[in-house]
């Protein structure tokens, strides 16, 4: 992407303009005016339609005022870097936006851009290209828009954030896990000792344990999986509700399923076992004496 | 023995058990103070960023935003006309554009950095000062612009007080540059709104104009005005706004409360969606803890009823044996909740554009308060169950299993 600084205008036919103080005025008569699309959000609060005729201007005092017939009304791509923004906008075509924005004194202002959306022929060679632009054109900045892996935008922080937080519940859900099965081995002390009195091995007792563990590690860690896809739904309505955007707050995928079961899992039989060898490693008169 | 006493010898009976409960509390617990820390951590440290600035009022045009300003002009007459009101004690002016300065350094050809042009001159305000002196009141004419820079800045290009050196601005919307201005460095400072990734360089409105290109340029992006002591930010701002209904005027109040409304909600949200899950997992982890100790101790509990111990003092030992428990828990969580809060404030702040001096986990002693009342209310609402089925124990039927088995 190329950006200059002129006119806040978007990429080529999908202009992008905040509503002014003063610039919607429906009118009923729908004629032969250039449509523009506008939100859903800003459908919503000027109560418009679509047929509509608004007049839209460059400022608040009626700069540039033009007519538009609404050709339809469009939920906007959701933007996780704007989320919290209403979404009052519109969108035209270019030479309409570059019209309304000119300036008499400034002849190039009718040709200006905000941003270039460009594809490259081959995509590794993004660096060399913005180099030879930002070279070339004084003034203007080029950058990928694809995701810097593992760098300083927001949401690679986000994702750090979310991972350390998820970190410590995790040794928060240890300790208590370590507490439960301590106890619940407890509970099945004098269980144990009349079993090894009969000759069952510790092997197999052991095992029986594991097996036990695995079981309940995997029919938490479904359950857990299940709450969580079960509740996503709400999370994001409240969330949408709330920012008045279609953008997915949470999402279960089944690689986050994945790896909640392979984390979980052996948490689980690990704590079971531990919690267990403290039983198996006493004496057996020790274990069924009350 | 009170049931203080006999709650303790109960916990201390399986102190690896015991270790394990407070251990799972203390973690949990640590990630509730947290929560309770960021939920107003931002809006605490941003409204101290404002008010250390020394300007309680923020004038902006009546377009665009706080953060994208457009300029308002004739604004030497606007700070003029502002400070004649009886409400307000000083103005400034500011100015702000990105810039590249050209550095002394062979190997740094040139660094993008954010010019601030601005009348204020006062150390405290929006810098501190570290070598050298602030921006004089008066310019002297024909000179080089007088320029503060920051001491990132400085360090990167071995600056020092007296250094010259070379900014250069591009003019918005042209694809072309201006030829660099040279400016000479009196001051190194540490400015309050730098973010972690910005080198700022303050140069005064004059001086700006002249990176430019243009000497009669009388904008500016942002006027500030400190509020006369006894007449207070919302006096003064709406003394502004009758001066100029055309811009618009904001107390520092207003400023925290838009903030708080947009780019701050989202971190208070997820505060209160991870607290509410902290609490949550601490009521499961308190109550299942109690829940399987009395099923253990049913034959204990039922000979204490024998003995004659009333339900209320069962119940209170249970009580006592779950605030020992979340208690110890809690208190322990307090200073592993700090460290985890300097941990994720550390991660938090590596976003772009944010405030070296913002945190977004900040300590006030009404959320120790909210933490001690959320985890007493947990642990109160945890026993419920414990307390219940001890209560309602058959004390003959248990004892008479308690032997056969």
């Amino acid at each position: 992407m190329l950006r200059s600084g002129r006119a806040r205008a978007g990429a080529f036919a999908a202009a992008l303009m905040a509503a002014a103080a003063r610039p919607l005025i429906p009118a009923p008569a729908p004629l032969d005016l250039p449509d523009i699309l506008v939100s859903r959000q800003l459908a919503q609060q000027a109560a418009l339609r679509e047929g509509d005729v608004v007049t839209l201007a460059a400022d608040a005092a009626g700069s540039g005022a033009t007519r538009f017939r609404v050709g339809g009304i469009y939920e906007p791509t959701p933007n996780p870097m704007r989320f919290t923004a209403k979404r009052i906008e519109a969108r035209m075509h270019l030479p309409d936006l570059q019209a309304l924005k000119a300036n008499k004194s400034d002849p190039n202002s009718a040709e200006s851009i905000g941003a270039l959306n460009i594809r490259l022929v081959d995509p590794a060679d993004v660096d060399a290209f913005a180099t030879a632009v930002t070279d070339r054109a004084p003034g203007t900045s080029a950058g990928p828009t694809a995701r810097a892996a593992g760098g300083s935008d927001p949401f690679a922080v986000l994702e750090r954030f979310h991972l350390a937080v998820a970190i410590v519940t995790v040794l928060g859900s240890t300790a208590f896990l370590l507490a439960l099965m301590v106890m619940r081995a407890e509970e099945r002390r004098e269980t144990i000792g009349i079993i090894r009195l009969i000759g069952v091995s510790q092997r197999s007792i052991l095992l029986g344990v594991l097996v036990e563990g695995l079981l309940i590690a995997t029919a938490g860690a479904a359950f857990g999986i299940l709450v969580a896809v079960a509740t996503q739904g709400a999370v994001n309505r409240f969330f949408q509700w709330r920012y008045d955007t279609a953008l997915v707050f949470v999402r279960v995928t089944t690689a986050i399923a994945l790896k909640s079961i392979a984390l979980s899992v052996p948490l689980g039989v690990v704590a079971g076992l531990v919690g267990s060898w403290t039983l198996l490693r006493r004496d057996v008169v020790a274990l069924i004496r009350r | 023995m009170n049931a203080w006493g006999l709650a303790w010898r109960t916990v201390a009976r399986n102190p690896a058990r015991a270790a394990l409960a407070v251990s799972g509390v203390a973690v949990i617990g640590a990630l509730l103070f947290t929560m309770l820390m960021l939920s107003r951590g931002l809006l605490v440290s941003f409204r101290a960023l404002l008010d250390t600035a020394g300007f309680d009022v923020r004038v902006v045009s009546g377009q665009g935003s706080m953060i994208h300003r457009e300029p308002i002009a004739d604004a030497s007459e606007l700070a003029a006309a502002i400070g004649r009101l009886p409400e307000v004690e000083r103005v400034a002016l500011v100015r702000t554009a990105g810039a590249v300065a050209l550095g002394g350094r062979a190997e740094i050809r040139a660094v993008d950095i954010a010019l601030v042009g601005t009348t204020e001159s006062a150390i405290g305000g929006v810098w501190d000062i570290v070598r050298g002196s602030p921006l004089p009141r008066d310019e002297p004419a024909g000179g080089p612009p007088p320029m503060i820079v920051s001491t990132k800045l400085a360090a990167r290009l071995r600056l020092e007080p007296g250094s010259p050196l070379q900014i250069r601005v591009f003019l918005p919307g042209t694809a072309s540059a201006l030829p660099p201005t040279e400016g000479r460095v009196v001051g190194i400072g540490g400015f309050r709104f730098e973010a972690t990734d910005d080198l700022t360089v303050s140069t005064t409105m004059k001086g700006f104009a002249s990176a430019f290109g243009v000497v009669d340029a009388d904008e500016a992006d942002i006027v500030l005005a400190a509020s006369r002591p006894g007449a207070g930010s919302a006096a003064a701002a709406a003394a502004i706004a009758a001066l100029r209904p055309d811009l618009r005027s904001y107390s520092n109040d207003q400023v925290v409360e838009q903030f708080n409304q947009n780019a701050f909600s989202y971190f208070r949200q997820i505060s209160v969606v991870l607290s509410s899950m902290t609490l949550a997992f601490a009521f499961l982890l308190v109550a299942t803890l109690l829940t399987m100790s009395v099923n253990q101790r049913l034959g204990e509990v039922a000979a204490l009823r024998a003995l004659g111990f009333r339900r209320r003092r069962i119940a209170a030992n249970l009580l006592c044996e779950s605030a020992l428990l979340v208690g110890t828990g809690g208190l322990a969580a307090l200073p592993l909740g700090g460290a985890l809060a300097v941990v994720l404030d550390r991660i938090l702040r590596q976003m772009p554009g944010i405030p070296e001096r913002l945190h977004f986990f900040v300590l006030e002693p009404q959320t120790v308060v909210l933490h001690v009342a959320l985890l007493s209310v947990t642990g109160v609402l945890a026993s419920v169950y414990p307390i219940w089925l001890a209560a309602r124990l058959p004390i003959a039927a248990t004892l008479r299993r308690e032997i056969i088995s």
